[in-house]
């Protein structure tokens, strides 16, 4: 590309309004070697600068301080935590949930929108799928160490001993160990199967033997025949039928934890929707918040379009209302059962010690996102990238306010007590962002981060050889000027 | 190990074989080996079974189940004696001496190391139970800061020495007609002591002999002589009373009777067969006794007189009581200024008592001065009250503050050269004002005995180890005189000798052993025909009976009323304290008494009754006074008297009389042990010969600084939404009616339960066998404690410290809820007083139990007899059945509290209890263990299971009988029929938990026209808890 | 993709072909091995059963209970009233030995603790976790045979485990007590065979004798 056309970035919003005109899902004069090059660029860079190492270091460091306070968990007990009785839940579980939420962005891309055929998907799907594998791994963490005997949680899976016990099954921890295995397997058989065609070309482009091998191999042979593309594509659907529902099970499950006890603020009928859509709403603040500034470094504009942008902060306009609702129907509901212990319960989040809480929660998740309604604003990048990471403050605070003001005080007013979280519990959650950014780092240094093949397909180039299909799919009118490699 | 193994050998350290063995050679020695004073670490563990069953969950810790547990080597005797099954436990009856009386206990022994105290049935003071200080001393027998080893201190240095060296040294000074030569003890009940002390007396004519106590019912002996002429020993009988009228007094905490005073109180409490106990309490600081008072008064302990004489007066003006010419000025118009309700108070009271003439009784607290407990003397003779008198065992000896001050001259004067102390502590807890510690530096040579090496002892120049009292042979008299037995459990650990083996080493006279000792001066009471037969007899009931003191019928001494109404009169003139000259009253504390307790885990753990505070002792204050002095809640206060200043956080507590603080004794110990040191403020400092209970005139001012008290609870302050909700929920959760109110309508516990229909997701399950179950009389629970630290002794509990129980992780199975029940409508700012309602609360084993549900382990399951069983060994430790637990009544192990206890801790250890390890679950069990125990033997010996068979320690030890355990299944066993009880209700009966263990509701007895309840009336309640699940 | 790159495109290379199912069961086989060396050699069958310590003293229970045939009651004095069988004092063996075999080596140790009141240490050869609570009695008292347990003891020169002692092994007794019973007088007769067949015999003396061992985790944890 020239350098006027980066000097100018007018030619870059992509964002009309005008029905008549298709938005393009890549803007600039990009061609499919174009796009190759500037995604495989970023992997080829002989030496990265400066700056990616500092980053690097920073979120390793972050890494090793996780690990020494999971060693000092394990090795004192779960007391270096702020945790108590009543408030037998903190840090972990929230983190874990938190995570779990962010988790989500990925597969729905992928997967959900893959089947709604919505295309300006394709930029966006790899990224955000990279995101959910690393929460994942992040949120799996903290169900294994926050129990107190670590080295007997393999009791949890129903293993065949000489016990002859089995585990209980009516526990809905228990269910979360299926959901939350099943859901990281199938993220990532889809990310990895997704990203064999651009690891071949990946393979195709490499200079040294050493690059050529691994990539060879990690691209199980990619001859990018008719044959593979068309296994490719099936498979490719198959994987996003099978993962649609678990987008909507695993945290649906996740809520369970809280639903299917009896505490008052946790025995809540609507927590699955609640938290799905809370757990989308979430997981889509992080992709933005991630990639602004990653596009921008790596000068993804002209792929990862402000239009996709514009379309992720619809979507959290959406949820973000959809968890505003839930949180009124909550208090509604309260009042309304005449249940004297919920409505305490929901008097005592607004009100009570933890209020400090629940009101960041309610103004970062409810009043930020309105922000969206104006165009304007959400096409200001620093606006929505500010709003995205407000929004991941906001919905790590909700499952704070759930699982800490509901426990701390329950029925008997004698055992009513108050969390504080220690050291140990801060630095490890701060941890987790570590190992989730070292994880990223890496990722954006040695896979394709742009699903090129994909975003191929939606350009126009991919459909010169059918003309007549004007109009038709990704086909943006005018082609002219476009020369066909 | 070689020592060990005597340990098997001469393990059995009760009567049967010490008797024998005392005296061999091989039994000192073995006991040396066994027990090496100095080099502690080599200390080798009781048994070597018993200590790995008690490691056993830390074994298991390790993790690899399948792999071979270390190789375990089985030690038996070399030569079993008769009737002995190693593992099987044996129960000894001996006995434990406070303050001058003797309690009885059974003591629990496993393979000779006694684990466990509890009540002796024959006992006259114990009837089976044991307050919790009682069960608590057994910690103090294995406590390793115990001292060891005699020392001796001279020119600032410290040698260790042996009883010889010292019985060498000494003896010169013991040798002569004892002129120089004093002797300060504690107030003892020991028959055996008194022989033991004449016979010094008589060796050493010239010899002073002192006895103090810092806490003693001194007051009350000295009014019995101020009207009676001679010194008695007062009696109440609450069964019979139909009114109590309690002035300071706390019968059901601090009486050495409580124990039987509590008992008889629920008896006549009883809404059925009780004659009810109206009780009436004027009193500065809120007691047990208060709590359960159905007309309370807070007045300042100065005051309380003021309210007394008013009743005195009223009695005569307007009830016709007639008192003896010599009494007369006691009718007088007292003419002192008197609050409105202290008015109402008195003429209700008044009322009362002349109604039930021949039926009441008036107790006046052992803070009153002697004046005031004359005046309720002569009221309860000229009423006739269900008041009973005893001689004094000791009539003539003068009141222990009297003691100590001509003791202290004595020494100022340098009059005293020896100074023999016996156990006590003068040192920290004399009188402040006579500068007690510094004197001993006067003294030549002052000895002190005692369990440590404590203030005392460091500031003399022998400090001699005294024997546990479960280590020594001994006896004492019971409050009424019956004489009480006591026998060693095991070998006296540290080589400790007990103060009549060293007075009887003093007097010069032989033999010296207790053993030896005891059986003397038991054959001098004893029928001569089979002596053996009377003495195996003794030791088995702990107590010989028939042998309480005549009672006496004392009549009024005219000659000294006169004094006694003069004394009156300058207590009724007293000024009015003031929020800026408030008095402090300092006390008995509920946990660690006068300080002797300090070092003990259980007992420092223990929350207090009313401020749930641990660790610590603080400044009472009520709201009011508070709010004036601008003090906040928890602020350290300074607190000045007579030119002291002691700092003690504050404690904001309703119902505390204004103007009047309460501050707890026993703190601030220096030389406690690792566990005493340096816990809470000593109220020592501010307690002065003249005025050794109410500081009067003492200023106090906030300090700025604030201090976090470590409550087990919820404290009284809090922010307004949770301070209204909880005075909402308190009268739902424990239930409260009038007495007539319940007659007339049994139903009304039951009137506001509303709730959907209660529909399960699962199968009921059904039973053949057993199912157990609990039912807690709220009527009858008095909140003493006890059976949280029977609770805590029987199952291993560990201690955790104040760090953890300020973070609320404190361990103990059972807690004892407090609630302030406060009028409705009223911000915690507006707040002065509030009533009180106790409710234990512990696991209640649903039917339908949450926890059992959510553990994705199963850890925690529901057994064929209906209980919720926790398994720690298959507990990963997810902590979910905690949180799903409705009544929060689940303990969490977040660190391994057990870590490398002392090696003598671990003999306390309950071998038939797992010793849980960090990172498990834990609860109580209703005692599976005593469950199992009796269930095996029955079924060994095909019978059924009777009826009151298996009692859990809490059940077995409370006073009032107000916990009942059984089974459901059969419709005739007790628990069952106080099921069916119109009283019987469930907490959270609406979640359909359907717990097992129900509670009894709660019945005040108000007089007629004595209008609603002044605070939070369960009307009230009723009708907020009608409106919220209207 | 460009025309001249398309050939030296890498594909795994023939060769390659013949690995994968190698590599298939090199994953399943591997699976499946590791799967039983674990369950298997973790558990208690290979870790406990045939442990065989040797004693202080070469007790022969072969001898004593198998030729001499002494009943186990003489020594296990607790196990009909107590938990613990008990292992007998010193001053037992010397009943006997005063006389018999009054000046054997191998008797020496017993001989030592008789006279000192030592101990002899004997070690444990059936040792359960110590969070279980085993009860003899409740056991003989029901007619479960000694030998169901501890296996022919008296055949044993030397005392070895015969049992896994696993929770699953107590649990599979309690589900089917009836595989065990016996009539009472013969619960300490090792070598007694029913003449009925052993489910009949179990199932009639479960009912005579109402016998329904449970299966609550505080049968034997507490």
């Amino acid at each position: 590309m020239s350098d006027t056309a980066i000097n100018s970035l007018s030619y870059l919003d992509n964002t009309g309004v005008d029905p008549a005109v298709r938005a393009r899902l890549v803007v600039g004069d990009n061609d499919f070697h174009s796009v190759t090059d500037t995604v495989c660029g970023i992997v080829e860079q002989p030496k990265p600068p400066k700056f990616r190492w500092d980053a690097l270091a920073a979120s390793s460091s972050l890494t090793l301080v996780l690990f020494a306070c999971i060693g000092y968990l394990v090795t004192t007990g779960i007391g270096v935590w702020g945790l108590q009785v009543p408030v037998g839940w903190g840090y972990a579980i929230v983190n874990f949930v938190f995570w779990v939420g962010i988790g989500h962005a990925g597969t729905l891309i992928s997967a959900i929108l893959f089947l709604l055929r919505q295309r300006w998907r394709t930029s966006i799907n790899r990224f955000a799928e990279a995101m959910t594998i690393f929460a994942v791994v992040c949120a799996g963490i903290f169900p294994g160490i926050h129990v107190g005997r670590i080295w007997f949680a393999y009791w949890l899976f129903p293993i065949p001993n000489q016990m002859s016990m089995w585990p209980n099954f009516r526990s809905p921890l228990l269910w979360d160990v299926f959901a939350v295995g099943t859901y990281a397997t199938v993220s990532l058989l889809f990310w990895y199967m997704g990203m064999i065609p651009d690891l071949a070309s990946i393979r195709d482009r490499a200079t040294t033997k050493l690059r050529f091998y691994i990539y060879g191999v990690l691209s199980l042979g990619w001859r990018s025949s008719n044959r593979h593309w068309h296994r490719f594509e099936f498979a490719y659907l198959l994987l996003a039928s099978l993962a649609t529902p678990l987008v909507l099970s695993v945290h649906s499950v996740v809520s369970f934890d809280f639903a299917v006890s009896i505490m008052p603020g946790w025995h809540t009928t609507i927590f699955p929707p609640y938290f799905v859509a809370g757990a989308i709403f979430s997981g889509f603040a992080m992709v933005v918040t991630l990639i602004i500034p990653t596009r921008k470094f790596f000068g993804l504009e002209e792929i990862i379009t402000a239009r996709h942008l514009e379309n992720m902060a619809k979507i959290m306009l959406a949820t973000g209302m959809m968890v505003g609702l839930a949180y009124s129907t909550e208090f509604f509901i309260a009042w309304y059962s005449g249940n004297t212990y919920e409505a305490f319960t929901f008097l005592n989040r607004a009100f009570g010690p933890y209020a400090w809480a629940y009101w960041t929660m309610v103004t970062c998740n409810v009043l930020v996102p309105q922000v969206f309604w104006i165009r304007k604003l959400r096409n200001k990048t620093i606006v929505l990238w500010v709003a995205s990471i407000l929004i991941n403050v906001g919905m790590w605070f909700e499952r704070f306010v759930i699982v800490v003001s509901s426990l701390s005080r329950d029925y008997l007013p004698t055992s009513w007590g108050y969390y504080r979280p220690t050291a140990i519990d801060v630095m490890t959650f701060v941890g987790s962002f570590g190992l989730f950014f070292t994880l990223f780092l890496l990722f954006v240094r040695f896979l394709p981060m742009v699903g090129m093949a994909e975003v191929k397909g939606v350009m126009p180039q991919a459909h010169l050889d059918r003309p007549g299909h004007r109009g038709h799919g990704d086909y943006h009118g005018d082609i002219a000027g476009v020369e066909v490699v | 190990m070689p020592p060990m193994k005597h340990d098997r050998e001469t393990g059995l350290t009760y009567w049967r074989s010490l008797d024998e063995l005392a005296q061999t050679p091989e039994f000192q020695e073995a006991v040396q080996r066994e027990f090496p004073g100095d080099d502690w670490d080599q200390l080798p563990p009781a048994t070597r079974r018993q200590f790995l069953k008690v490691m056993g969950a830390s074994l298991a810790m390790a993790g690899l189940t399948a792999c071979r547990w270390p190789k375990e080597e089985i030690v038996p005797f070399a030569h079993r004696p008769e009737g002995r099954t190693p593992g099987v436990p044996e129960h000894f009856a001996t006995s434990m001496e406070l303050g001058g009386a003797a309690l009885g206990m059974v003591v629990t022994s496993f393979d000779g190391r006694p684990i466990k105290a509890e009540g002796n049935r024959l006992h006259p003071d114990s009837l089976g139970a044991l307050t919790a200080i009682a069960q608590a001393d057994i910690l103090q027998l294995y406590d390793p800061d115990r001292s060891r080893r005699l020392l001796l201190r001279e020119g600032g240095q410290q040698y260790v020495k042996g009883w010889s060296d010292f019985e060498a040294a000494a003896a010169e000074h013991f040798a002569g007609d004892g002129t120089g030569v004093a002797v300060l003890a504690g107030s003892s009940s020991s028959p055996t002591r008194a022989m033991v002390r004449d016979r010094f007396l008589e060796a050493h004519p010239n010899a002073g002999w002192y006895e103090y106590e810092p806490i003693s019912r001194d007051n009350e002996r000295e009014g019995t002589r101020l009207v009676f002429g001679r010194a008695f020993r007062v009696h109440p009988k609450l069964d019979e009373a139909g009114v109590v009228a309690c002035f300071d007094a706390d019968p059901l905490f601090d009486h050495p009777s409580s124990l039987r005073l509590a008992r008889e109180f629920a008896a006549a409490r009883h809404p059925e067969s009780g004659i009810g106990a109206r009780l009436y309490v004027a009193e500065s600081s809120y007691s047990l006794t208060g709590v359960r008072a159905d007309h309370r008064v807070a007045v300042p302990s100065s005051r309380v007189p003021v309210v007394l004489a008013r009743v005195a007066h009223l009695l005569v003006a307007e009830h016709h009581i007639e008192l003896p010419a010599a009494a007369a000025g006691y009718a007088g118009e007292a003419g002192q200024e008197i609050s409105e309700n202290e008015v109402h108070f008195a003429e209700l009271l008044a009322a009362d008592l002349a109604k039930f003439r021949g039926g009441g009784a008036i107790l006046v607290g052992p803070r009153q001065e002697p004046a005031v407990h004359a005046l309720a003397a002569v009221l309860n003779q000229v009423l006739d009250s269900t008041v009973g008198y005893t001689t004094d065992p000791d009539p003539d000896r003068p009141s222990h503050i009297e003691a100590i001050g001509e003791l202290a001259a004595a020494m100022a004067s340098g009059s005293v050269q020896t100074l023999l102390v016996l156990g006590g502590n003068p040192a920290y807890d004399a009188p402040a004002d006579l500068r007690f510690g510094e004197l001993l530096a006067k003294v030549p040579l002052s000895i002190h005995l005692s369990l440590y090496d404590d203030e005392t002892s460091q500031r003399c120049i022998w400090h001699l180890p005294r024997a546990h009292g479960l280590e020594v042979w001994g006896d004492g008299a019971a409050w009424d005189g019956t004489l009480t037995m006591r026998q060693p459990l095991i070998a006296p650990l540290y080589d400790g000798r007990t103060a009549t083996e060293v007075v009887a080493f003093a007097a010069g006279s032989k033999p010296t052993s207790g053993y030896e000792l005891v059986r003397e001066n038991l054959r001098s009471s004893a029928p001569a025909a089979d002596f053996e037969g009377f003495w195996r007899r003794a030791l088995h009931d702990g107590t010989v009976e028939g042998t309480a003191w005549d009672a006496v019928q004392p009549r009024l001494n005219p000659g000294r009323l006169a004094v006694a109404v003069d004394g009156l009169r300058a207590l009724l003139d007293a000024g009015l304290p003031s929020a800026d000259r408030p008095e402090v009253v300092v006390t008995a504390d509920s946990r660690i008494w006068d300080g002797r307790f300090a070092n003990n885990g259980w007992l420092q753990e223990l929350p207090d009754a009313l401020t749930k505070v641990t660790w610590d002792n603080a400044l009472l204050m009520s709201p009011a006074t508070a709010r004036e002095l601008e003090i906040t809640d928890g602020e350290i206060a300074a607190v000045e008297s007579g030119g002291v200043t002691v700092e003690v956080p504050t404690f904001v507590l309703p119902g505390q009389a204004r103007s009047s603080m309460t501050l707890a004794l026993g703190y601030g110990r220096s030389a406690a042990g690792q566990v005493g040191n340096g816990v809470g403020a000593d109220a020592y400092q501010l307690r002065t010969a003249r005025a050794p209970h109410v500081v009067s005139g003492a200023t106090v001012r906030g300090t700025g600084r604030s201090y976090h008290l470590a409550t087990t609870q919820d404290h009284f302050a809090i922010d307004t939404a949770g301070f209204k909700e909880r005075n909402r929920r308190v009268g739902e959760l424990v239930r409260e009616a009038p007495l007539n109110a319940y007659l007339a309508n049994p139903e009304v516990f039951h009137e506001h339960e509303h709730h959907p229909p209660l529909i399960s997701l699962w199968k009921d399950q059904e039973y053949e066998g057993e199912q157990w179950g609990m039912a807690i009389d709220l009527n009858t629970c008095i909140g003493c404690n006890a059976c949280v630290v029977a609770c805590q002794a029987e199952n291993n509990i560990p201690v955790v410290g104040r760090e953890q129980v300020l973070n609320q992780r404190e361990m103990q199975w059972i807690r004892i809820d407090r609630y302030f029940k406060t009028e409705p409508g009223l911000g915690s700012a507006e707040i002065d007083n509030a009533d009180v309602v106790f409710q234990p609360m512990t696991c209640v084993h649903c039917e339908n139990a949450p926890c059992e549900q959510v553990c994705p382990v199963a850890a925690t399951q529901h057994t064929t007899d209906g209980l919720n069983a926790m398994v720690y060994n298959r507990c990963v430790g997810t902590r979910y059945c905690s949180n799903n637990c409705p009544l929060k009544v689940r303990r969490f192990n977040f660190f391994n509290y057990h870590k490398d206890p002392a090696d003598t801790t671990k003999m306390q250890f309950n071998p038939e209890v797992t010793v849980r390890a960090r990172g498990v679950m834990e609860k109580c069990t209703f005692c599976v263990q005593r469950i199992e125990a009796v269930r095996i033997g029955a079924r060994n010996d095909n019978r059924p299971i009777a009826d009151g068979e298996i009692l859990p320690a809490c059940a077995q030890t409370c006073p009032t009988k107000a916990i009942t355990f059984g089974n459901l299944n059969d419709p005739k066993s007790s628990v069952s029929k106080l099921r069916e009880e119109k009283r019987s209700y469930a907490t959270l009966a609406e979640l359909n938990i359907r717990p097992r263990a129900h509670y009894l509701g709660r019945l005040s007895n108000r007089a007629d026209g004595a209008g609603p309840q002044g605070h939070g009336t369960p009307h009230g309640e009723a009708e907020s808890h009608g409106k919220e699940t209207a | 993709m460009n025309e001249d790159k398309s050939n030296d495109i890498f594909i795994f290379p023939k060769w390659t072909g013949v690995l994968r199912p190698a590599v298939a069961i090199g994953a399943l086989g591997g699976l499946l091995y590791a799967t039983v060396v674990v369950a298997f050699g973790f558990s208690p069958l290979a870790t406990d059963v045939g442990y065989a310590p040797v004693q202080p003293v070469p007790y022969s229970h072969a001898l004593h209970v198998g030729q001499l045939g002494m009943d186990c009651r003489y020594c296990h004095t607790g196990v009909e009233e107590a938990a613990n069988a008990l292992i007998p004092p010193s001053q037992t063996c010397m009943n006997c030995h005063k006389a018999v075999r009054a000046n054997s080596e191998k008797l020496i140790p017993v001989f030592e603790s008789y006279s000192t009141g030592m101990p002899v240490e004997w070690i444990r050869v059936h040792d359960l976790p110590d969070y279980v609570y085993f009860n003899h009695s409740a056991h003989v008292r029901r007619g479960v045979g000694c030998v169901s347990c501890h296996g022919r003891i008296d055949t044993m020169e030397v005392v070895s485990q015969q049992k896994p002692l696993s929770m699953g092994w107590c649990l599979e007794c309690h589900r089917k007590p009836e595989q065990h019973l016996r009539p009472v007088e013969f619960v300490f007769q090792l070598d007694w065979v029913p003449e009925e067949d052993q489910l009949a015999l179990g199932t009639r003396l479960r009912e005579t004798h109402d016998i329904n061992p449970p299966q609550d985790c505080n049968t034997c944890h507490r």
